[in-house]
């Protein structure tokens, strides 16, 4: 790992006040909207309380809004240069995906750590092993939106897309059941989106694959393999392409 | 530049032996939606090392391309490019050769300093040694910035700071990919002084370029691209005589017999390189263009005879013509 290289990316994000405040300011504000200032947020969602299964979500949100910018930004980025730039140099594409990779997790780590204060603070409850586990999932599993936004902008290849990633996400966060409980063919469907798979992983320790309805009842139950296998197809699908666009876009732009 | 007051910061690159760049039959095609476009069409080049040669073109030519190629940037879709005898990617990985991109290819957000210090951190130790940052923003003129974010940086800053970039392995061979485009003229004066400083310690140096005047003055050697093809390869002296040679014209005789006769016995006199009639003249291409208008007058009984010097841009300009086809250097 060329950690010279990882912690000048870790001084550009820094430097970028204006994606650092939303990276990490907007997840915890929608978590104080959805979990803190609903008055159900005491009540029981299996190994924690419902702030705790909100804080998590919300964590989750967060982390894929962070990777995803990293990837966005490593698109762009080479869409103007810096790819033939670092073609001239010994470095592999693996030293790089690496570097990126380790951002990536550290940036998500930011809106996740901020999030996890406030729910300690606001009365988010929970077992140590539902606390401990979730937090672990959420930031295990972010990395695979780092490919999701490097596809998309390698596939597009103009900042508009990149951009448009930010509301690309709002919309997969509401068919991964973040936002708003889903039930019937809505759900269904959601089930091979790429984030129904990392967030229902990240509830897991909480819900033990609970769905819960917006009637305080349950909608359906989820076995441990459904998130996993959705989370693991994403990975290797994003992984593919990406690759392969990479390959494409080493010659001249 | 200061660099006669300090000592030399690094020795001199040792001077191998053999072709700094060969290239055999190199063929680059691309694939696109309206059908394959042939970018390099079978460029066959050996540059030696200390050589400094001018890769000359028009836009579209092929010369980033073939560039490309020998950076190991793009794989050749026919023929094989060795620097120094090694596969482009060793070559580079070894830090023997190093480039400075056309444009793009900078992070906006990291400073002078730090995006030399990034680039130096992909190298190995035995490339580069520690602390050398200082030095390459010195040799590259722009010690003074380092403190910069390059998106503050003007141009002609930051296309001294790719070749601070390229400085930093120390190459036995540099590429230009059009060192000074964009660049004011007082800029490009002090980039090519820094580049004379790089020359002289015998790196090898191979830049793209489509000004004839950079050339000139700065390659010992001159290849003449276009329509992806090596069209003329020269010393500098040798190209200058066939592109930037005078044009002799007189009236083209009405009957079709004798004006024949007379381009005929045009084209055959010594240095000719280029015989045409239009307009009721014709025009004889040629670098002596004093024995031309003798033998066109004296011998050839021409008549309403004058003597134009061509522009060094005309001139190339007919050189790199579609229809000019490729012929092994000047006559």
């Amino acid at each position: 790992m060329n950690t010279t290289y990882l912690a000048l990316e870790v001084k550009r994000f820094v430097r970028d006040r204006v994606t650092l405040f939303f990276v990490a300011i907007l997840p915890a504000f929608f978590y104080l909207i959805f979990g803190v200032a609903q008055d159900f947020g005491s009540q029981s969602a299996g190994n924690g309380n419902v702030a705790l299964y909100i804080m998590v979500s919300m964590a989750a949100y967060g982390a894929v809004t962070a990777t995803t910018g990293v990837g966005g930004a490593a698109a762009i980025e080479r869409m103007q240069g810096w790819g033939r730039q670092l073609g001239l140099t010994p470095l592999r594409d693996t030293g790089y995906v690496a570097v990126k990779a380790t951002l990536a997790v550290l940036v998500a780590a930011v809106p996740v750590s901020v999030i996890a204060v406030l729910g300690v603070l606001t009365g988010a409850e929970g077992t140590a092993r539902a606390w401990l586990l979730s937090l672990l999932a959420v930031l295990a599993g972010a990395w695979v939106f780092a490919l999701f936004g490097l596809v998309v902008g390698l596939a597009f290849r103009t900042e508009g897309a990149v951009n448009a990633i930010g509301g690309i996400v709002v919309v997969l966060g509401f068919l991964g059941n973040i936002f708003i409980p889903l039930s019937g063919t809505l759900l269904d469907v959601a089930r091979f989106t790429p984030l129904y798979g990392y967030v229902a992983l990240v509830r897991y320790p909480i819900t033990e694959g609970v769905l819960p309805d917006n009637a305080g009842g349950t909608a359906a139950t989820d076995p441990l393999w459904l998130p996993l296998v959705n989370l693991g197809a994403w990975a290797l699908v994003l992984g593919l392409v990406a690759t392969w666009l990479v390959r494409r876009g080493r010659g001249r732009q | 530049m200061s660099t006669n007051a300090t000592p030399a910061p690094t020795p001199a690159p040792t001077p191998a032996s053999g072709a700094a760049i060969e290239l055999v039959g190199l063929e680059k095609t691309f694939r696109t939606r309206d059908g394959d476009v042939h970018a390099v069409r079978g460029v066959d080049l050996t540059i030696d090392t200390g050589e400094v040669v001018a890769v000359l073109g028009p836009n579209g030519a092929g010369k980033t391309t073939t560039l490309d190629m020998v950076l190991g940037l793009t794989e050749p879709t026919g023929g094989t490019a060795r620097v120094f005898g090694r596969r482009p990617r060793e070559a580079v990985t070894a830090g023997r050769v190093a480039a400075v991109l056309q444009t793009g290819g900078l992070l906006r957000d990291l400073t002078v300093a730090e995006t030399v210090r990034l680039v130096a951190s992909t190298y190995p130790r035995s490339v580069v040694g520690a602390g050398d940052v200082d030095a390459v923003l010195e040799r590259a003129g722009i010690a003074h910035l380092g403190g910069r974010l390059v998106s503050k940086c003007s141009g002609g800053e930051q296309q001294r700071l790719r070749f601070a970039l390229a400085l930093i392995p120390d190459p036995d061979l540099l590429v230009l990919d059009e060192p000074t485009a964009g660049m004011d003229v007082t800029a490009r004066r002090e980039f090519w002084d820094a580049m004379h400083a790089e020359a002289a310690t015998g790196r090898t140096v191979v830049f793209a370029t489509h000004y004839l005047t950079e050339a000139d003055t700065f390659a010992d050697r001159i290849v003449v691209i276009g329509a992806g093809r090596v069209l003329a390869d020269g010393t500098t002296d040798e190209i200058r005589a066939r592109v930037a040679g005078r044009s002799v014209s007189v009236d083209a005789p009405a009957d079709a017999a004798v004006r024949d006769r007379l381009v005929t016995a045009a084209s055959a006199l010594p240095g000719v390189h280029d015989v045409q009639v239009s307009g009721g003249r014709l025009h004889v291409s040629a670098p002596d263009s004093d024995a031309v208008a003798r033998a066109l007058l004296v011998d050839l009984a021409a008549t309403g005879l004058e003597v134009v010097a061509g522009s060094l841009d005309d001139a190339f300009a007919s050189l790199t013509q579609p229809e000019n086809q490729p012929e092994e250097g000047p006559r």
